[in-house]
Order: structure tokens, then C-alpha cells, then sequence
């Protein structure tokens, strides 16, 4: 009996320190996360002024409907995201890959060009947004100072400031600060290569391109899914550069999903409208990702 | 072995080759920072002379002396920075500590569900949160203050620094934890004397990687903090280039250089740990 009372308290001791050590979670998770998912999925049924001291009124699926069929800012943002992702995505996938295998290449001093290609990791990205608009800025900005030095005047342009290169004037900035970030994974995956297998390959008489091909290359597949996928991700989350730098424009032409939900959200105060966006600009997220994974692992996708 | 290996590889002179191809890549990527710190060390009519140069005419600390002791602005941006991220870091590491025990080491009912959960919402976006952040902060009289910016960003890290603490603690053999029960610590005085010690290098991995986000962040502060006094450097800088219209180049350059360098040399300390529990983490999330 005794031992039996002691085996119980020793289990409610244990159960209470196993709360009290999940309570910080749990707190901010439910808190921060969880309710603000399930309260910004409430308040996209509703019509919400948050200026107007009235309770949000709701509507259901009509919100939805509306944006969705008749928003032309919405399908501006969904089309500039389009025009944004692609090269976005070849320019930091490519450039990220032939870095990290040319890095890897190197003998000595490897550590010192990781710290270079790593580097813009690390600087904001409204920050790497005022850099970029100074560079490429219409007069002084050294960009069109060496197009001209070159020769290649005609090409100097406003580039943020003309709705035909503002996006793409984007891309560059948003890509710069992004390879450094998939150089680091692809780069470590290179390096899980073990030695002998690529050594192998060049028994074989497989030249430098034939082991990229058919041994580098394969087996770096997981990391390439993973930058392929928070690449992807990525391209949907452009908000701090547009808004540091174009404000949307000029016009709409850089107007990004996350820009209009957060103009929607504290320039107009329709806090209904901007949660629809946000949960389309999630639900385009996850569809995404999901697509990613299927298209890409095929072998595990057979199993579902 | 591996020396060897890339001996035999490449011929002195290919090699040779791939550093001169490197260094120069190198340089062109890093281009955009050395234009701001080749901006940022030049004399005020030097930068707008026309036609403008590439090279500085003359170098001058003037903008950063300025920066440093006549802008109050950027002292308190610089503050408030250091104050938000730091208390981030120590909460995240509190909270990421005691619950990557439990994830890791523990066993409970809906223990797998939980956690997927956790690492499921670092795919989603920010702007869903935020909204509801807000007015939640608005009610509590959290918009401008430090601990408005605090709350929500150990929540956005925690989970981060779960999948790194959670695989760390996982890999600590069950013996060392019996070991210490029976030498008579209770639970806390185990996870904290003997658990956390053993894995330092995920306390390392999660705090750079708190620090490196934190102290980036722009979508919550340019949001949460409307009023210029707590506003951080991410926010507060592209605030003075849009309110104040004598604000030359040269100190914005200063002011970029300066903001980065705290996180800068952190990082290049910790860089191993970071790149690690980067990588693990996205491998595994």
C-alpha cells in the first residue's frame, strides 16, 4: 500500500513537471500562434472596419467570392507574384547551386568565401532594400553611371521607378539576400558527399561534369527539394522590399499579396479583406509546398 | 585523403584558376555592401558630384562621428534593437530548452500531433498573425513598447529553436538521465545541471539564429511600432531616409554599416552553430 501511494505521487510529480516545462510553449504557441491563425480565419467571414467602433459583421463565403472574382488588385498582386517567382526562382537556384559547387571545389580559404556568399544573410531586408534603390537609382546611382561608362547609356533607366523593371529591380535585391541562404544548404549537402563515392566515379573515368551529373547531383537531391521549396515559399513573402522601395508601384506594378493585405489592413483599416488575402496568400503557400513535394519526391508520393 | 584527392583533381594552374574566379564573383556579390561602406567614408559633395565616380575623391569618418554622437534617432533605433532582440533570445532559449526536453525526452499523449503542428506553422506566412496581433496589442497597450515587439517574436522563433533543442535532446542516451534521478537531482536540477550543459551546441545554434531573425525583423516592428521612439533599426532607418529631407547618403551608408556589425561578429563566431542548425532544421521541417 505504501509503495502503491508513493508510485502515484511520484507519477503526479512527474506529470506536473512535464506542464510546468511545456508551459512557455504552449503559452506563446496558443497565444501568438494559434489564436491569431483561428481569429484572422474568423474575421475573413466577416465585413471588419477596425477604424469604425462596430463589431465585425459576418458574411461567409461572399467576401471570398468577391475578391476572388472581382478584386482587380488582387489579381494585379497574383499576376506581379507570378512575374516575380519565375525568375526569382531560376536566378537564386542557379546561382546558389554553380556557387556551392565552385566553392566546394576550393582547396584552402574555403571558411572565408562561406563567410562572403553567407553575408547578405544577415543584413535586413529593408536595409538591402535602401541599398539597392541607391544603387539603382536614376542619377546618381552607380548602376547607370557604369552602363554608361560601358557604353550602354541608352539602357540607364529609373529602374524601381519604371513600371516595366520595377518587379524584376526587385528580384534582384530580394534574390541577393536569398542565395546566401540556399548556398549554405546546398553547400552542406555537397559536403555530406562522401569522398569515396565521388572518387569512385573518377576511377570510373567520369570527367568533372559526369560526376556532377550522376553522383553530386543525385544525391544532393533532399537538399535541392528543401531550397526548392523555401525558394517557392519565399517568392510568395515579399513584403519589406516593396514596401521600403516602390510602395506597390509605380502604379500596381509591384504590387505583392502581402503588400495589398497589409495596405487593406492599416491604410484602409478593412481588416475582413485583409484577412481573406492573408489566408489565400497561405492557402497558395501550402498548395505550393504540397505540389513541390509530390512532384518532387516520387517515390514517397506513391505511397499516399 | 580528401587533400589528396584534390591534388589529383585539378592541376595547380586550374586551380589557380577557380580562386581567380571565385574572389571575382566574390566581389561582384558583395558589391552592394561595399558600395554602401565606399558611400558611407566619402565626403557629402563627393557622393552628389556630377558626373559621379566610382572611387572616393577623398575618405572621411565624418558621417559615422555624426551618426554615432548627433542623431538621437539612430542611438535609440540602436537601443531598442539591442533591448528586443536579446529578450528574445534569452525567452527563446528559456522556452525552447523546456520544451525541446519535453518533445524530446518525454513521453505523452498527442506528443507527435503537438509538435507537427509547432514545426507546421514555420510554412506559414507572417501577415496571417499579424492582423490579429495587432489589435490584440492594441487592447493590451502593447503597441509601442518593448515588450510588444518581444511577445510575438519569441513566438515566431520558438519553433525554430523546438526542432533544434527537440533533436538535441533526443540523442542524449536515457542512462545519463536515470543516472542523475538516482544521484538524487529532481527533474529541473537534471534538465538544467546535466541535459542543457550536454547540448550546448543546439543552445548555440538556436541562440544565433533567434538573434540573426530577430534582429531583421520588419513587417512586426514597422507595424506594431508606429511611434518613431520604439522603432528599430530596421524601421527606424528607412523612416529617417523618408521624414528627413537633408539626410545625405553618406550617413545612411554609416548607419547600415553600424547596424549590421552587432549581428555581424556574433555571427561570424557562431556562423558553424548557425549554419547547422539552419540547415537540420529545414532538412527536418
Amino acid at each position: 500500500m505504501h509503495t502503491r501511494k508513493r508510485w502515484t505521487v511520484r507519477r503526479v510529480q512527474s506529470t506536473l513537471n512535464l506542464i510546468i516545462f511545456l508551459l512557455p510553449t504552449l503559452l506563446f504557441v496558443f497565444v501568438f500562434i494559434a489564436f491569431p491563425i483561428l481569429f484572422s480565419g474568423y474575421l475573413s467571414f466577416t465585413e471588419y472596419n477596425y477604424a469604425m467602433d462596430v463589431a465585425p459583421t459576418f458574411i461567409g463565403l461572399r467576401g471570398y467570392v468577391d475578391v476572388l472574382l472581382h478584386d482587380g488588385f488582387l489579381h494585379t498582386a497574383l499576376k506581379n507574384q507570378f512575374f516575380f517567382a519565375v525568375p526569382y526562382f531560376i536566378l537564386t537556384f542557379l546561382v546558389s547551386l554553380g556557387l556551392a559547387i565552385l566553392v566546394s571545389e576550393l582547396r584552402h580559404g574555403m571558411q572565408l568565401y562561406q563567410i562572403v556568399f553567407y553575408l547578405p544573410m544577415i543584413i535586413p531586408l529593408s536595409l538591402v532594400g535602401i541599398t539597392f534603390a541607391w544603387i539603382l537609382a536614376p542619377d546618381l546611382g552607380v548602376f547607370n553611371v557604369i552602363l554608361q561608362r560601358v557604353g550602354l547609356g541608352k539602357w540607364a533607366r529609373d529602374w524601381y521607378g519604371d513600371p516595366d523593371t520595377a518587379l524584376y529591380a526587385l528580384v534582384a535585391a530580394r534574390s541577393w539576400k536569398m542565395i546566401g541562404f540556399t548556398f549554405i544548404i546546398l553547400l552542406s549537402g555537397i559536403q555530406s558527399i562522401p569522398t569515396s563515392l565521388r572518387e569512385a566515379a573518377r576511377v570510373d573515368g567520369a570527367g568533372f561534369w559526369g560526376e556532377i551529373r550522376h553522383v553530386v547531383l543525385p544525391l544532393l537531391r533532399p537538399y535541392l527539394l528543401i531550397s526548392g521549396i523555401w525558394i517557392i515559399i519565399n517568392s510568395i513573402k515579399v513584403f519589406d522590399l516593396p514596401k521600403v522601395i516602390t510602395q506597390g508601384g509605380p502604379g500596381v506594378s509591384t504590387l505583392t499579396l502581402y503588400l495589398y493585405s497589409w495596405k487593406a489592413a492599416f491604410e484602409r483599416f478593412d481588416m475582413g479583406l485583409a484577412s481573406r488575402v492573408a489566408y489565400i496568400t497561405a492557402f497558395i503557400i501550402l498548395f505550393l509546398s504540397w505540389l513541390l513535394n509530390l512532384l518532387l519526391k516520387p517515390e514517397e508520393a506513391e505511397r499516399f | 585523403m580528401r587533400v589528396f584527392l584534390r591534388l589529383r583533381r585539378w592541376s595547380h594552374r586550374t586551380q589557380a584558376f577557380l580562386y581567380v574566379v571565385v574572389t571575382a564573383i566574390a566581389f561582384l556579390y558583395l558589391f552592394p555592401i561595399l558600395w554602401m561602406f565606399n558611400t558611407s567614408i566619402r565626403p557629402t559633395q563627393d557622393i552628389y558630384k556630377y558626373p559621379p565616380t566610382i572611387l572616393p575623391g577623398a575618405v572621411t569618418l565624418e558621417n559615422y562621428t555624426y551618426v554615432l554622437t548627433q542623431m538621437e534617432n539612430f542611438q535609440r533605433y540602436f537601443l531598442n534593437s539591442v533591448v528586443v532582440t536579446l529578450a528574445t533570445v534569452l525567452i527563446v532559449l528559456l522556452a525552447s530548452t523546456m520544451g525541446g526536453y519535453a518533445f524530446g525526452m518525454r513521453e505523452f499523449p498527442g506528443k507527435g500531433l503537438l509538435f507537427m503542428g509547432i514545426v507546421f506553422v514555420l510554412t506559414i506566412p507572417y501577415i496571417m498573425y499579424l492582423i490579429p496581433i495587432f489589435m490584440m496589442e492594441d487592447r493590451l497597450g502593447l503597441l509601442n513598447n518593448w515588450l510588444g515587439l518581444i511577445l510575438p517574436y519569441v513566438a515566431l522563433n520558438l519553433p525554430w529553436g523546438l526542432l533544434i533543442m527537440r533533436g538535441a535532446f533526443s540523442t542524449i542516451p536515457l542512462e545519463i538521465r536515470d543516472a542523475a534521478i538516482i544521484d538524487g537531482c529532481n527533474e529541473f536540477q537534471m534538465w538544467w545541471k546535466v541535459l542543457v550543459p550536454i547540448a550546448r551546441p543546439a543552445v548555440a545554434a538556436t541562440t544565433i539564429i533567434t538573434f540573426v531573425f530577430a534582429w531583421q525583423d520588419f513587417l512586426f516592428a514597422s507595424t506594431l511600432m508606429t511611434d518613431n521612439l520604439w522603432q528599430t533599426l530596421p524601421v527606424g532607418i528607412v523612416w529617417l531616409r523618408d521624414e528627413l529631407q537633408t539626410l545625405v547618403y553618406g550617413r545612411i551608408g554609416a548607419m547600415l554599416i553600424l547596424s549590421i556589425l552587432p549581428v555581424f561578429v556574433p555571427f561570424l563566431l557562431l556562423r558553424d552553430f548557425f549554419v547547422k542548425g539552419l540547415s537540420e532544421g529545414m532538412l527536418k521541417g
